[in-house]
C-alpha cells in the first residue's frame, strides 16, 4: 500500500471524495434549500401564501375533514396484500377500511396543515404489527378547504426528500446511497484534517491571486475548516436520524418479538392502551384537551402551541389523544406530550422530562431538522450548507486542475470525465432547480398531477445540462478550461430571473409588493436574483480566464510530488 | 436590548475576534500592512488574548439572546461566518483591516 499514514489518508480522501462527492454535493445543496422548504412550497402554490395560524379547532374544523379522507389508492394497492391475511376472509374494499388513527401536524412556517388518517386492516397477518393503510391531505385552516390534488409542494415534497433519499425509492436504495455518502463525509473530514498539516496557521489563508490550483486548494481548505463543526454534525446527525429506522432496523427484523413485547409492556406501564378494546365509544372534545395541554405546558414553564396531535384507536373505548408541543423555541424536537383518554378527556399521562439518552437524541435530531423559529440560525445553516457545496466543488476542480496537464500529455481522458461530471453536478443542479421553478409557474394550475410534470422538467433539464457538459468538455483533454462552465453560468444567470419574472407575471406578487410584506416569497425571489448575479460574475471571470489561455507550466509541475 | 441587536453585536464581536486571530499570524499581519515583518511576540500574544475575549463576549451575547441550546449553535455558526469573512477580506480587501492593525499598534507598543 502507500508508504505512510498521511499518504494513505490522502488516497482515501481523494478517491472516496471524488466518487461520493457527486452525491454529497447534491445532498448538501438540496439540504440547504430544505432549510426554507416550506417557503418554496408557498412560492410554488400561491393559494397558500398567507400567514401561518395556530392549529384550528379540531372538533369544528379538522375532525369533519379527517372523517372524509379516503385511503390512498397506491398505498392500498401496494400494502393491503402484504398486511391482509387472506385465510381469514376477503380483503376489505379500500373505501370501507375503518379509521384507526388521526393525526394533524402544524409548524410556525406552514400556513397549511398536514393531516392524515391511518386505516386499520381488519384481518391482519400480524395482529401486533403496525397495520395501517394511510390517507393524507393538506388543509387551508382558514376555511377548512382541501388543497387540490396533484399540487406538488416543491420544497417539502421534492427538494427535501431529494436531499435524504435522492428520490430513489426502490428498496430504499436512495437512503442507503445518501447514508454511504454521509459516512464518507465523516471520513473526508477526518482524512482532510490528517492531510492538512498547517490547520491553524492556514485557517484564514485564501490566495486567489496565485495560480488556480493554489487558490482552489486554499478555498477547499477554508470552507472545510471554518465550518468543520457544522459539516461534522450535519453528516453525523443525518445518520443518527435514520439509523434506527432505515439503516439498523432491528426492531422490525431481528428483534421484532422483543420490540413488540416492549410496546405492550410500555403500554401497560404508561396506561396508554396498545390495542383496541373492541367496544365503541365517542370522542370527547379535543379542543378542551388542547386547552388543558397548553395549560400544563405553561405550568411547567414552557408555554407553547400544539405541534402534533394524534388520536389513537379511533372510535374505541381504548382511544387516547396525544398532544405534542411545537418545539419552536429550542433545538430539541416536538415533545412534552400530554395524553388524554379519548372518551372522557381526562389526562392519562403527562410525559416527564426526557432521560439523558433520549434528550441527547432529541437534541441531535432537532439540530438537523430545525423546527425551531430562529431566522438568523436558519440563514446561518444555509450558509454552512453552501460552504459545504463549495468545499466539495472546489475538491472536484482541484482534482481536475492537478491532473489535467499530465493527462493531456499522456492522452488520458480522466480529467475530462471528472470535469464534465463536475459541471453536470454543480451548475447542472442549479439549472435543474431553476427549471422546476419555471415549470411550476408555466404549467397551468388545474393540470392533473402537475407535480409529475414539474419533476419531469427538473430531471430533463438536469439531463440536458449533463449532455451539454460532456459535449463541450473537449478542451479539458488539452489542459484548457471547458467552456461548459461559462455557458451554464450564463444559463443560470438567465433562468433564475426568468423564474422571478414568471412569479410576477402569474401571481402579480413582485418584489415591490412582497419585500418586507411577505418574506417567504420575497426571500425566494431575492435568492434567485442573488444566484443569477453570482452566476453572471462567475461567467464573466471565466470568459476572461478562457481568453487568457492556460497559465504557463510553472516550476511547480516539475516539483510535483507523485500524487496518489 | 432586543434579541436582534444582541445577535448583531455578537456577530461583530465574533468578527473582531477572528480578525484578531488572523492578525496575530505573521503572514496576515504583513499582508494588511503591505510590508514584511510581523508584530512582536508580545503583541501577538496580546492580540490573541483580546481575540479570545471577543469570542467569549460573543458567546455570552448569544446566550443572552436565546435558549441555550440554540445560542450555542448560533455562536458556532457565527464563528464560521466570521472566519470566512475575515479570510475573504484578507484575500480581496486587506486594507479594510488596517484600522484594527493600527489600533493594535497603539494599544501595545
Amino acid at each position: 500500500m502507500l508508504s505512510n499514514f498521511r499518504l494513505s489518508m490522502a488516497w482515501l480522501h481523494t478517491w472516496f471524495g471524488l466518487v461520493l462527492g457527486f452525491v454529497l454535493v447534491v445532498v448538501f445543496f438540496f439540504g440547504s434549500l430544505s432549510v426554507f422548504d416550506r417557503e418554496f412550497d408557498r412560492w410554488a402554490i400561491p393559494e397558500t401564501r398567507f400567514e401561518p395560524p395556530p392549529m384550528p379547532s379540531f372538533d369544528q374544523v379538522l375532525l369533519p375533514l379527517l372523517q372524509r379522507v379516503p385511503p390512498d389508492e397506491a398505498d392500498y394497492a401496494a400494502n393491503m396484500p402484504l398486511l391482509h391475511d387472506s385465510a381469514q376472509g376477503p380483503m376489505t374494499p379500500r373505501l370501507q377500511l375503518p379509521a384507526d388513527e388521526f393525526w394533524a401536524y402544524t409548524t410556525h412556517r406552514d400556513p397549511v396543515l398536514a393531516m392524515g388518517v391511518g386505516f386499520r386492516v381488519p384481518q391482519p397477518k400480524d395482529p401486533l404489527g403496525h397495520n395501517h393503510i394511510h390517507g393524507d391531505t393538506t388543509v387551508d385552516p382558514r376555511d377548512g378547504s382541501l388543497l387540490r390534488e396533484g399540487r406538488q409542494k416543491i420544497g417539502s415534497e421534492f427538494f427535501y426528500p431529494l436531499h435524504y433519499s435522492l428520490h430513489l425509492e426502490w428498496k430504499f436504495i436512495g437512503f442507503w446511497i445518501v447514508a454511504l455518502a454521509a459516512l464518507s463525509m465523516l471520513a473526508m473530514l477526518v482524512t482532510g484534517l490528517v492531510m492538512h498539516r498547517k490547520l491553524f496557521a492556514e485557517l484564514f489563508t485564501f490566495r486567489p491571486a496565485k495560480h488556480l490550483r493554489r487558490g482552489l486548494l486554499d478555498l477547499h481548505n477554508l470552507t472545510g475548516v471554518v465550518a468543520l463543526p457544522f459539516h461534522f454534525f450535519f453528516a453525523f446527525t443525518g445518520l443518527v436520524i435514520f439509523a434506527a429506522f432505515y439503516y439498523l432496523p432491528v426492531s422490525d427484523t431481528m428483534l421484532r418479538p422483543l420490540a413488540q413485547a416492549h410496546a405492550v409492556a410500555e403500554a401497560a406501564a404508561t396506561g396508554l392502551p396498545h390495542e383496541r378494546a373492541g367496544v365503541a365509544a365517542p370522542l370527547a372534545s379535543v379542543d378542551a384537551m388542547v386547552v388543558e395541554a397548553r395549560r400544563r405546558w405553561e405550568a411547567r414553564g414552557m408555554p407553547g402551541q400544539v405541534g402534533f396531535l394524534q388520536v389513537h384507536h379511533v372510535g374505541d373505548a381504548n382511544s387516547y389523544v396525544s398532544i405534542y408541543r411545537a418545539g419552536s423555541d429550542r433545538v430539541a424536537l416536538v415533545g412534552q406530550a400530554v395524553h388524554f383518554k379519548g372518551s372522557t378527556g381526562e389526562v392519562l399521562r403527562e410525559e416527564p422530562a426526557p432521560t439523558v439518552p433520549h434528550g441527547i437524541e432529541e437534541f441531535l435530531t432537532g439540530l438537523h431538522l430545525q423546527h425551531f423559529e430562529h431566522w438568523l440560525l436558519r440563514w446561518l445553516y444555509v450558509f454552512g450548507g453552501l460552504l459545504g457545496c463549495v468545499c466539495i466543488a472546489t475538491g472536484f476542480l482541484f482534482f481536475v486542475e492537478k491532473r489535467k496537464r499530465q493527462h493531456a500529455q499522456q492522452g488520458l481522458a480522466g480529467s475530462r470525465l471528472v470535469d464534465a461530471l463536475a459541471v453536470s453536478t454543480v451548475t447542472g443542479m442549479l439549472i435543474a432547480t431553476a427549471a422546476i421553478l419555471i415549470a411550476n409557474r408555466l404549467l397551468p394550475d388545474g393540470l392533473a398531477d402537475k407535480g409529475w410534470w414539474e419533476r419531469l422538467a427538473f430531471w430533463l433539464a438536469w439531463l440536458l445540462a449533463a449532455a451539454h457538459a460532456f459535449w463541450r468538455s473537449a478542451p479539458v483533454a488539452q489542459a484548457r478550461l471547458s467552456p461548459a462552465w461559462r455557458e451554464q453560468c450564463w444559463a443560470i444567470a438567465a433562468l433564475c430571473p426568468l423564474a422571478v419574472l414568471l412569479n410576477w407575471a402569474t401571481t402579480g406578487e413582485h418584489l415591490g409588493r412582497t419585500l418586507f410584506q411577505y418574506w417567504p416569497v420575497a426571500g425566494v425571489d431575492l435568492a434567485l436574483l442573488g444566484t443569477a448575479g453570482l452566476a453572471a460574475v462567475a461567467a464573466r471571470r471565466l470568459a476572461r480566464r478562457e481568453r487568457r489561455g492556460p497559465s504557463p507550466a510553472s516550476g511547480l509541475a516539475a516539483k510535483e510530488a507523485a500524487h496518489v | 436590548m432586543s434579541e436582534a441587536l444582541m445577535l448583531l453585536i455578537a456577530a461583530l464581536a465574533a468578527g473582531a475576534g477572528m480578525a484578531g486571530f488572523a492578525l496575530s499570524q505573521p503572514m496576515h499581519w504583513a499582508r494588511v500592512a503591505a510590508s514584511e515583518g510581523a508584530a512582536a511576540p508580545r503583541v501577538r500574544r496580546g492580540l490573541r488574548g483580546a481575540a479570545t475575549l471577543c469570542l467569549a463576549a460573543s458567546l455570552v451575547l448569544c446566550l443572552a439572546a436565546d435558549h441555550p441550546t440554540m445560542a450555542v449553535l448560533v455562536w458556532v455558526m457565527l464563528l464560521a461566518l466570521a472566519a470566512a469573512a475575515v479570510a475573504l477580506l484578507l484575500a480581496y480587501r486587506p486594507r479594510l483591516l488596517r484600522g484594527l492593525q493600527g489600533a493594535t499598534r497603539r494599544l501595545a507598543p
